[in-house]
């Protein structure tokens, strides 16, 4: 039991501690390669937990997708090396203010309920999360796997008409 | 007999007898690890002399031949002089993202190394999700290349570090698509059942043509995501003078050297246990006499020379094919193999659902 | 059509790749004739007009045919040779210009092969050896007449 909470104090430490090296970075990089390594971390928290489909799925997406698409968007608008300006005060403040609000929200949150640490989740199989997304009774999740089905096509039709306006002006 | 399985069951025996459970965990992880550097040292030199022998007996010439007995500790050499090269990091250079990018792109390919099973019962990490998990964690070895890319402070480097993530981002599509269709037929994602679904023959001969088209996109996608010719133009010599690896040397570099050349060793495998089923010898339906022959034959033999076999293919690519342009590597993902991919996706569900494979 | 034209595109390309991967599959496996020279070991015929580095003949008396007319001084496009004369004395008691020493900058030396057209005695010409690498650029400047040659009688 002792290795296993050492395993999650470190985890946090490392999601807590890129966190915050992510938003007070200077450079833009290392802010994004800081927030990969937050992400990699929720990661490792999943795969602590043993939920493997969800860790690897958070790898896919954030790791793999999310991340990689905001490194591209800084390679093709940052030039190498330049810092960031310091942010004005005003706005170093409210920021402040604003998470730390969103802290105090979460933590009234927890401090409401009651969490079981030793719940044991059960086996949760790739089989059965594939049953449920495709579940239509009672309790199934079809329905907003739908919904994110539509919305994410509608976002890509989208992005295919924009693409496609600028050939066509183009020519 | 003695097999792999029985000594790594031996020392679990000894070791949990005397220790209590932690200790005997970290024990296990040391030699794990241990092992796995091993494994990574031993390949990189294997590799390297092997890809220069096969491009040497290609272009009709000899290759290395005069360290050690044949050229074999040639790569020995090489590897004793990067290590005792300096280590230079450029001025203006990011200096800790410059130094970390190796280090991320080696341990990326440590942890892909995991659920990948050697022989029966032998596997670092039996992860009920093996191949997703492979290819999730595959998919975070292209930041240590942009990351490299980016804080080595060239323009060189930063044109190869896109086009290199470019380029492995759309390729991991059609990687990932044809790695389903063995998971349709199969039904879960562990790696222990996909070898285990092929004791009466690989999937490359039940499957026939939709898992034979899978197998030849996927051989195209890995090569594409390992950086190798003719996909190499994210490093290109002649046209970006190495792109993200430009400014590193000495041990740095090594290191990504390595990490390519375990990359590969890693695709293989996984190309090996889902087409060539792995450490499962070739066995034929239910001819019991012929199968009990080739069970005699241990099932690591096996399962190097299946992945051996298929290193010798992407090498025999590199050594044939010229480099793609961008447009070129561009069109050929999202033109021909994501919708071959998909379509062929359609066709193995259909052939899942039908039963229309030998079983 | 659009399907058909698509599919005979991949597989035109796929054939032409297996026909690219048959050839060096042919060689890699019929592994006989090795382009590679062995060098230091093998050493290789070299072709008839290869041009490695200006020497001076000498014939077994040790006597060259060089005058020391300077020709080939003149004819080197960037001052590889220089000629140093003597004068010498004759048996008749007349004096006559006499090579004293051939300087040849080999480091300079481009072998265009000028100097050896311009040699109105055919007394220099070039040798076939190229393993030319020393510690020091100094050794490359060379003199070409061996001490205590002679001209050979009869050259004018």
């Amino acid at each position: 039991m002792a290795v296993s909470n050492i395993i999650f104090y470190l985890l946090s430490a490392l999601i807590i501690g890129c966190g915050i090296m992510s938003v007070t970075s200077r450079q833009i990089f290392r802010s994004a390669i800081y927030l990969l390594f937050c992400m990699m971390g929720v990661a490792g928290l999943y795969f602590w937990m043993q939920y493997e489909f969800i860790a690897a799925v958070q790898i896919v997406v954030y790791v793999g997708g999310i991340v990689v698409l905001i490194i591209f968007s800084i390679f093709l608008t940052h030039r190498v090396g330049s810092d960031l300006a310091e942010p004005e005060y005003k706005r170093t403040l409210f920021a402040g203010l604003a998470s730390l609000f969103a802290f105090l929200l979460f933590w009234s949150v927890i401090k409401r309920n009651e969490f079981f640490g030793e719940q044991s989740s059960g086996e949760l199989s790739v089989r059965r999360i594939g049953e449920e997304m495709l579940n239509y009774k009672q309790g199934g999740f079809v329905l907003p796997f739908e919904v994110v089905s539509i919305l994410l096509l509608a976002a890509m039709i989208g992005c295919i008409v924009i693409a496609m306006r600028a050939q066509t002006e183009k020519n | 007999m003695i097999s792999l399985e029985h000594i790594s069951q031996s020392i679990h025996e000894t070791l949990s007898a005397s220790l209590n459970a932690t200790l005997v965990l970290l024990i296990e992880m040391a030699i794990a690890g241990v092992l796995v550097i091993s494994l990574f040292a031993v390949l990189g030199l294997v590799l390297v002399f092997m890809e220069r022998k096969v491009s040497a007996y290609m272009q009709i010439r000899l290759g290395p031949n005069r360290v050690g007995y044949k050229g074999f500790a040639q790569t020995a050499a090489d590897t004793l002089k990067l290590l005792i090269k300096e280590g230079l990091t450029p001025d203006g250079a990011d200096k800790f993202l410059f130094n970390l990018a190796p280090l991320l792109v080696i341990i990326v390919a440590m942890l892909i190394m995991a659920p990948i099973a050697f022989t029966k019962g032998f596997q670092l990490w039996d992860i009920n999700i093996g191949v997703l998990y492979v290819s999730a964690v595959s998919s975070v070895g292209v930041i240590g290349i942009l990351m490299a890319g980016w804080a080595s402070n060239n323009k060189y480097s930063l044109l190869g570090a896109m086009r290199s993530g470019a380029q492995i981002v759309s390729y991991e599509l059609s990687a990932g698509l044809s790695v389903l269709t063995i998971v349709i037929l199969v039904g879960s994602l562990s790696i222990n059942d996909i070898i285990a679904s092929q004791q009466n023959g690989w999937w490359i001969f039940k499957g026939h043509i939709p898992v034979l088209i899978s197998f030849v996109i996927f051989v195209i996608a890995v090569t594409a995501e390992t950086n190798r010719a003719p996909f190499d133009l994210a490093e290109a010599e002649s046209e970006l003078t190495a792109g993200f690896h430009t400014e590193y040397s000495g041990m740095r570099f090594a290191l990504f050297f390595l990490a390519e050349y375990v990359n590969i060793f890693i695709v293989c495998a996984i190309g090996a246990t889902l087409f060539f089923g792995g450490w499962m010898p070739f066995h034929i339906g239910s001819w019991e006499a012929f199968n009990h022959v080739m069970d005699f034959i241990p099932g690591i033999v096996w399962f190097f020379a299946k992945v051996f076999a298929l290193i010798f293919l992407i090498m025999w690519f590199r050594w044939t094919f010229p480099r793609l342009r961008i447009d070129q590597l561009l069109n050929l993902e999202w033109k021909y193999l994501l919708p071959i991919a998909m379509f062929n996706l359609l066709l193995t569900t259909v052939m899942a659902i039908t039963g229309f494979y030998i079983k | 059509m659009f399907i058909v034209d698509y599919i005979k595109t991949v597989y035109n390309s796929v054939t032409s790749l297996l026909k690219g991967m048959r050839m060096t599959g042919y060689y890699f496996f019929n592994h006989k004739e090795i382009i590679t020279q062995q060098y230091p070991d093998v050493k290789q015929e070299l072709p008839e007009r290869f041009r490695g580095e200006v020497v001076m003949l000498h014939d077994e008396k040790n006597e060259h045919r060089c005058t020391g007319c300077t020709a080939c001084e003149l004819a080197c496009p960037n001052a590889t040779i220089k000629i140093v004369t003597k004068q010498e004395l004759q048996p008749d008691g007349k004096k006559k210009k006499a090579l004293d020493t051939f300087v040849y900058h080999l480091e300079l030396c481009t072998m265009c092969n000028l100097c050896i057209v311009a040699c109105p005695t055919d007394a220099i010409k070039m040798a076939q050896t190229f393993e030319h690498s020393v510690f020091d650029r100094n050794q490359l400047t060379k003199k070409l007449n061996a001490p205590g040659s002679k001209l050979m009688e009869g050259v004018e």
